[in-house]
């Protein structure tokens, strides 16, 4: 079911002490640009993204900057250094001032 | 239906064919020499001068850089030179730039020269991540040149760059 600002954080499924991790963020989002027209033509208004913040165990660890060339239904992926156990949380913010917000537990594998 | 006598249906053909082949010949021989860039050129030499921006390219480097060199080289921009759909087009940039407390990437900045809003994305970056490798997808408006730019901690700038065809526009 489509839920706009619905966020979704995917982590490997075994993460050690100090491993560098792949993390993909997927946030449900229509990244509409202003320039298209719907089928009455009317304009379809801009809405889209402005503002992504992650943070790793409370602290901002990267901020990206979008506009509404990111492409419908955001993804991206970084690479993070797992030095610490703690929540990955990734924050956003549109262009209609709504906060969407999606967080995932970075747990070490006993093993 | 009138019939038309055999001879005169022979050497037309043959002079057709005749005609044919010239221009088949000339073809093959004239057309190596201008094939279209795209499939002559792949990747651009990296000692290449970077595209030339346009207007507002320029404005967003001053702003950004406030015009200090940029290199080209350290910086990997991948992604495929043709693209279907303007409107879905993975991008990776990665970087072999050290990522250390003392020396990091602090920013990564993605150009598209014609997109209406050129500045796509720009990511601020901390030494707690690991080395540079990031993906997303993008929109592209039409065939342009795109630009990849990372500004270390200590201030250099490198880049990469590549020209990317699109026919579907993805931006309205």
């Amino acid at each position: 079911m489509l839920q706009t600002g619905k966020t979704k954080i995917v982590l490997p499924e075994r993460i050690q002490r100090d491993d560098v991790i792949r993390v993909q963020v997927v946030i449900q989002h229509p990244m509409d640009t202003g320039f298209f027209r719907d089928a009455n033509a009317n304009i379809i208004p801009p809405w889209f993204i402005r503002e992504v913040q992650v943070q790793y165990g409370g602290a901002e660890i990267a901020r990206f900057e979008w506009t509404s060339g990111i492409s419908r239904d955001p993804m991206f992926t970084f690479r993070l250094r797992a030095d610490r156990e703690g929540a990955l949380t990734v924050t956003s913010r549109d262009n209609r001032d709504n906060e969407f917000s999606g967080s995932a537990e970075i747990a070490f594998t006993t093993t | 239906m009138p019939s038309l006598p055999l001879i005169e249906r022979r050497s037309f053909l043959r002079a057709c064919g005749l005609v044919g082949a010239v221009y088949a010949v000339e073809g093959v021989a004239g057309g190596l020499n201008r094939l279209p860039a795209a499939v002559r050129l792949t990747r651009p030499d990296p000692d290449d001068p970077p595209p030339y921006p346009n207007e507002t390219v320029k404005r967003i480097m001053t702003e950004r850089f406030q015009d200090r060199p940029i290199r080209h080289g350290h910086v990997v921009l991948d992604m495929a030179e043709m693209q279907e759909d303007g409107r879905y087009v993975p991008v990776t940039i990665e970087s072999d730039l050290p990522m250390t407390s003392g020396d990091y990437v602090k920013g990564v900045y993605l150009v598209v020269d014609h997109n209406p809003d050129p500045l796509v994305v720009a990511v601020h970056l901390t030494p707690a991540l690991g080395p540079v490798a990031l993906e997303t997808r993008i929109k592209l408006k039409r065939t342009t040149w795109i630009r990849a730019i990372a500004e270390t901690s200590g201030g250099d700038l490198w880049a990469d760059y590549l020209k990317v065809e699109t026919t579907l526009n993805g931006c309205g």
